[in-house]
């Protein structure tokens, strides 16, 4: 069933992965040796980076901006619930969509969400200045992937259509700002090592503004 | 380094093709391993502006911590990824030219401290720092350093010290700060020591202790001498800064770093204490043993982690009531955020005085002052340095503070303009200054 579909779907995650992969290695290139003698834990450091820092707690850019920062909660929420989709339509399309409601319902909200950042990007004078072409693509790729799930998972589009957009939303991610999606975590694990090397993270005693 | 490398290191590269190659290259080297990471992480969402004391105080979308990044990036993904290479359009990809980097100056050196602040609260978590770090690189790497913060990086290859201060001025500062200090602690044993071997801490001062500010040059030596310590200086070398930190010139940054290490190496010292200087801790500290590629023979800390010692050990003893007025602590980016000596300061300060209160926000999250990044020697970004200071002036105002212990010397010349600018009526002192003013003898 389907099998021209899923072939394409997981051709697309496999380029997907596989590019992702490639350009860890570029940008990791031999790694960095430290020279220096190390006062910290990185380790721990790292650990703090992924969880505690990431809460609006320490990241002031969710605690002054709580609005914006549930909207992109709900966004990624959503790419999860449409990647979770995507893969069970690839394995089994038979078995139709996981969980319907809860699946459609957040997805719908978090297409909302996307459509939201996307119409804040085009109307913000200092979004648009530091903006490229990539930010509306990548956004209404990303919104148009979640759309697709919500309606796979509302039962108003088929199993095919909806392969067809995750073929594509694969094909698309390593190639543009998507990459976040590898160099997000890796950015916080370098980050935190460094500061934890040098003792500054983990900060659990920081006084916030 | 020879006199043919030091011309050849300031000379700006004049052929179009000659700076895209090695701009190129430079990037690629500044990346491995380090902003290659961070380029691809942000997602300009536009939410670090808050984090940031330039886009603060003057919310142009140029001063945004992602808009500067986006600039560097830019450079990188032209070469790095699919997209740039094929369609650079469409991820906003430039190529390398001279004009495009003469554009990068001003955003590179004149819009961005480098503090990291906007790093740590990123909602991705990508290291801005890092990333403009590599921009500077860049631009060091094609001679487009702003003249004068080239001319403090040359005139530490030169002259072994970022002010040009010969060694017989050295030594004549150390001989009649010894006479001050002779007579104000009653003690004749009491000395600012100078190409002493065998002693066991080598000093690295900020030069401007020796030609301007000599009042903490001579605290350490009154806090040094009360501990029983064992130290000295070099009329060669004593330099705790390293502009190469703030221009991107590694190469020129580990021939500062190896000029002091190899001399306390000759001078025979055990340990090599750091005075009160953001960048120069991070320098020598941190970043230091990977320009050069090797781990110093001689260990190294701040002299705030040794006051810390001689307090918990009992070898200086002191009364805080000598420091009755309130105090209050900044935390300079590159000793706290980017150093990692955060807690060290805060101890010995709670040791010599009786009212210290901390700003808000503190530590990792402390605001540059403005002075950071070679501000302060770019006279031509003098008024957006002094404009953005505001938010470090709101901070001293809001804690009531008399006197701010600013552990960096570039910090306190910032501080010391914004404290009249703002009206703010404090002191600005060094860490070692309040623990002089408390020693009981």
């Amino acid at each position: 069933m389907l099998v021209v579909e899923r072939i394409v779907a997981a051709a697309s995650l496999a380029w997907a992965a596989a590019l992702l992969l490639a350009q860890l290695l570029l940008a990791w290139g031999g790694g960095r040796k430290d020279y220096s003698v190390r006062a910290g834990s990185p380790g721990r450091a790292v650990l703090f980076n992924l969880t505690a820092a990431m809460a609006p707690a320490h990241k002031e850019a969710a605690r002054l901006h709580p609005g914006k920062f549930a909207v992109g909660v709900a966004l990624h929420v959503g790419v999860a619930v449409a990647v979770v989709e995507a893969l069970a339509a690839m394995v089994r399309p038979e078995a139709g969509p996981l969980r319907p409601t809860a699946a459609g319902t957040l997805a719908a909200l978090s297409v909302v969400a996307g459509l939201y950042l996307l119409a804040r990007r085009a109307l913000s004078r200092t979004l648009r200045f530091m903006s490229c072409p990539d930010d509306y693509v990548a956004a209404a790729v990303t919104s148009g992937f979640i759309l697709a799930a919500a309606l796979y998972a509302f039962g108003v589009l088929a199993a095919s259509p909806f392969l067809i957009f995750t073929a594509f939303t694969f094909f698309y991610l390593p190639l543009g700002k998507l990459r976040h999606v590898l160099f997000c975590p890796v950015s916080r694990v370098d980050l935190g090592r460094r500061l934890g090397y040098r003792g500054t993270y983990p900060a659990p005693r920081a006084t916030k503004s | 380094m020879s006199e043919k490398e030091k011309d050849e290191n300031i000379t700006a590269l004049s052929d179009p093709a000659e700076v895209a190659r090695t701009a190129r290259e430079a990037l690629r080297r500044a990346a491995r391993g380090l902003a290659a990471y961070h380029f691809d992480a942000c997602v300009r969402c536009g939410l670090c502006g808050e984090s940031c004391h330039i886009y603060k105080t003057d919310p142009v979308p140029e001063n945004l911590p992602g808009a500067k990044a986006a600039k560097v990036a830019s450079f990188f993904r032209r070469y790095h990824t699919v997209l740039g290479r094929i369609a650079p359009f469409l991820v906003g990809a430039r190529t390398l030219t001279a004009e495009a980097l003469d554009e990068l100056v001003e955003a590179a050196y004149g819009r961005c401290t480098g503090c990291g602040r906007c790093g740590l609260n990123c909602s991705v978590g990508a290291d801005v720092g890092a990333i403009i770090r590599a921009g500077r690189n860049v631009l060091a790497a094609v001679g487009k350093v702003p003249p004068n913060l080239q001319a403090v990086v040359d005139n530490q290859l030169r002259t072994g010290n970022q002010m040009a201060i010969t060694p017989q001025e050295l030594r004549d500062t150390a001989a009649w700060v010894s006479e001050d200090l002779r007579l104000e602690m009653g003690d004749d044993g009491v000395k600012v020591h100078v190409d002493e071997p065998g002693k066991r801490v080598f000093y690295l001062v900020n030069p401007r202790e020796v030609k301007f500010f000599p009042l903490s040059l001579m605290a350490a030596a009154g806090v040094f001498h009360a501990a029983g310590e064992s130290w000295t200086m070099s009329s060669r070398f004593y330099d705790v800064t390293n502009y190469g930190l703030f221009s991107g010139d590694d190469s020129a940054a580990a021939a500062i770093t190896k000029q002091a290490v190899e001399e306390a190496e000759r001078l025979g010292a055990e340990e090599i204490i750091l005075s009160e200087c953001g960048h120069g801790f991070r320098s020598f500290r941190w970043e230091g043993p990977n320009w050069l590629g090797e781990r110093y023979a001689v260990p190294m800390r701040s002299i705030l982690e040794l006051m810390l010692e001689y307090l918990r050990d009992g070898r200086i003893r002191v009364d805080p009531a000598k420091n009755p007025d309130r105090v209050t602590l900044h935390d300079p980016c590159n000793l706290v955020r980017w150093g990692g000596v955060v807690e060290p300061q805060r101890e010995v300060l709670r040791r010599v005085t009786t009212d210290f209160v901390e700003m808000v926000p503190n530590r990792e999250q402390n605001f540059c002052c403005g002075g950071g990044g070679g501000m302060l020697s770019m006279s031509e970004y003098g008024d957006r340095r002094v404009a953005s200071g505001e938010v470090k002036a709101e901070q001293i105002r809001a804690t009531g503070a008399k006197v701010v212990a600013a552990p960096c010397h570039n910090c306190a010349d910032q501080l010391l303009e914004l404290n009249k600018k703002y009206k703010l009526g404090v002191e600005v002192k060094a860490v070692v200054e309040l623990v002089y003013e408390a020693l009981v003898l």
